[in-house]
């Protein structure tokens, strides 16, 4: 069993994430903790995970709300500029987009009286070795914790960090992902801890390169003509504009599950091709180029020293992470209490 | 009068201690605890100097926590004024006994600010980390905070360093900006009024007079305090982060002018930098009570007066 904290920043594919760690094989879920990110306040990330485990039935599972700033950030209009790309995309959608990342209802329950960061830290230090963090939203949560208690550092089983870009262009600056530009600072914290991380990079989830990891209506279908329950439901009926909006302004062929990907890559690193551990750093100045991520594979002239502890991912078995994903998803529905 | 409900974060060093002295003496400021930071030395060394004061000044009541470990995104640089304990002009003064709050700084301020009856004044005389790192976790304790005092910046004129740089901005940049961007009343007591409480000749012979363990003791502090300065910079030593207390204790001290201060993160050479507008070119409102000119002479009375009391 993989003991996992999920961290998140509520987008749709967040949702799924949640969705399907709640139905993948091997996997205990401590907790979900929210941070600010690309779907808003966290106060509606917080509301978008609470609403998500009751859908699943799960209102067991904590829920920690967490950072509502990151450290840094960066200029007040290019944090405004994925709301006026949602500007564009209305143009062309319509009425359609009202489905996507809605304002969420009142959940009917409470996340824990407890911050994000201190959840993470008591977690980990009360099970040595066997917590994997895997976070898919900016990092300010997992490095303030890292902050206030470094020792996690050396016990946490591995962060996993959702963000970066190599091969595959930035898709907020030419080289930057957003994640990691969103607080550049704190994914060079979780970065240079020492703990051992795995990267999972644009490259293996928005790329037509990892097509058959992606959602298309092909899956949705196939979803429809399988067993039915709310969870599967829910994704019928909440997808299609997510799958036509990255089909037809990012040129995938389908949604990219990015998140569920990540956290795939503690339950089955063998879908995987992962690099060996390098030190992998964060660019921090210019616009330009801020949240670039760099892996130092060695060889070059000027020397820079960090710890060597990052595993960056590099391909994906997209057609075995599909039917991981869809199983665990109609799982969810088949173990919700009736 | 009523006293002022205080939290002092602080990274002793020689000139914080004798904020902390006065915090403790003064019946101006009631001082609900203190917590700790890296910054004059390592956060174990300015912990156990912090305790070692307290205990001496018989201030065992007062808790302490200590706080982060290294500046909120960046490996932690040492300031160099205060010799590497932190507290190199006492090393007479006996290992402490008192017991180290078990709560981590940021959630001590958490606790004593939620609990606290009115909103609280905080001092901050080190790198910003730990308040930085409070307003990041809890920006819902902003409404019990009445307002920051930071010992921090340079506004005017090429002071200690070679670059226009302060050491407790310059040592935690990131948090600085969190503090000073809040919306919270914030001064700023940097080297600009600093650098004019300077203990040289005369201030050592009005605190010779002051023949008690205590004023020793501080006697102590200063000359090594002082020496290193001189050696440094060629003037005595400055009174940083006694002075920012002293404008809690009586805040006509010194006299500000608002601006708005944006900190410099990646200068090559101005990291840490902070960079007044004082004219609105910026447009954006100010943020921050800049501390412009200081009564040198009514600061150095009232600390003679809190040591003999």
């Amino acid at each position: 069993m993989e003991r996992i904290i999920l961290d998140v920043d509520g987008a749709g594919d967040d949702i799924l994430a949640i969705l399907f760690a709640l139905g993948a094989p091997g996997v205990k879920l401590e907790g979900v903790t929210a941070v600010t990110g690309a779907a808003g306040s966290v106060e509606q990330v917080t509301r978008v995970v609470l609403n998500t485990l009751t859908l699943a039935g799960r209102d067991d599972v904590p829920v920690a709300a967490g950072a509502w700033r990151p450290i840094v950030g960066n200029d007040p209009r290019d944090m405004e500029a994925p709301v006026h790309f949602e500007k564009r995309l209305r143009a062309r959608f319509g009425d359609r987009l009202t489905g996507f990342n809605p304002p969420a209802p009142e959940p009917i329950r409470q996340a824990m009286d407890r911050h994000a960061v201190d959840f993470i830290i008591d977690t980990i230090r009360t099970s040595p070795g066997e917590i994997s963090v895997v976070a898919t939203g900016p990092q300010t949560n997992v490095a303030l914790a890292l902050r206030q208690a470094p020792d996690i550092a050396m016990l946490v089983k591995q962060f996993v960090v959702l963000g970066g870009c190599f091969h595959t262009p930035g898709n907020i600056t030419p080289v930057s992902e957003y994640n990691i530009w969103a607080d550049p600072e704190a994914a060079r914290v979780v970065l240079r801890s020492g703990a051992p991380v795995i990267l999972v990079p644009l490259d293996i989830c928005e790329d037509n390169r990892v097509a058959p990891s992606m959602l298309t209506r092909d899956d949705l279908a196939d979803f429809a003509a399988g067993p039915r329950g709310p969870v599967v439901d829910h994704v019928i009926d909440t997808f299609p504009i997510y799958i036509d909006i990255w089909r037809e302004f990012f040129e995938l062929v389908g949604f990219p599950l990015d998140d569920a990907i990540a956290l795939t890559t503690v339950i089955r690193p063998d879908l995987f091709t992962m690099t060996k551990p390098h030190f992998v750093d964060v660019a921090l100045s210019e616009r330009l180029v801020r949240g670039q991520t760099v892996v130092h594979r060695g060889r070059q002239i000027l020397d820079f020293k960090g710890p060597v502890t990052t595993r960056v991912c590099e391909d994906l078995d997209g057609r075995g992470f599909m039917a991981l994903f869809k199983a665990a998803l109609r799982a969810v529905d088949k173990g919700r209490p009736q | 009068m009523k006293p002022v409900p205080v939290l002092l974060d602080c990274d002793p060093g020689h000139d914080d201690a004798i904020a902390l002295v006065m915090a403790h003496r003064s019946p101006a400021i009631d001082l609900l605890g203190v917590s700790i930071v890296c910054g004059n030395a390592t956060l174990d060394r300015t912990t156990d100097n912090a305790l070692r004061i307290l205990e001496f000044i018989g201030a065992k009541d007062v808790r302490v926590a200590a706080g982060c470990l290294s500046p909120l995104a960046r490996e932690l640089v040492l300031g160099t004024a205060d010799g590497p304990s932190g507290l190199e002009g006492s090393p007479y003064l006996p290992k402490p006994k008192t017991r180290l709050d078990p709560l981590h700084a940021v959630e001590f301020l958490a606790h004593h600010l939620r609990a606290a009856a009115e909103p609280v004044t905080l001092v901050a005389t080190g790198p910003l980390t730990n308040i930085g790192f409070l307003l990041l976790k809890y920006p819902s304790l902003k409404s019990k905070i009445a307002r920051i005092v930071l010992m921090g910046g340079a506004m005017y004129r090429r002071t200690e360093y070679i670059t226009p740089t302060e050491f407790n901005i310059f040592c935690d940049p990131e948090a600085a900006r969190i503090v000073i961007n809040s919306g919270l009343d914030v001064t700023m007591v940097g080297l600009d009024v600093t650098m004019h409480v300077i203990v040289e000749e005369p201030q050592f012979a009005q605190l010779r007079k002051i023949d008690t363990p205590l004023g020793r003791v501080v006697l102590d502090w200063l000359k090594f305090y002082e020496k290193l300065h001189r050696g440094q910079m060629g003037v005595g030593g400055a009174l940083h982060d006694p002075l920012a207390l002293a404008a809690v204790i009586d805040p006509t001290l010194i006299t500000t002018r608002d601006a708005h201060v944006a900190v410099d993160l990646t200068g090559t050479f101005t990291f840490g930098a902070t960079v007044a507008d004082f004219w609105n070119e910026r447009q954006l409102g100010t943020n921050v009570h800049v501390a412009s000119s200081v009564d040198s002479e009514r600061f150095f009375n009232m600390l003679y007066a809190l040591l003999r009391d």
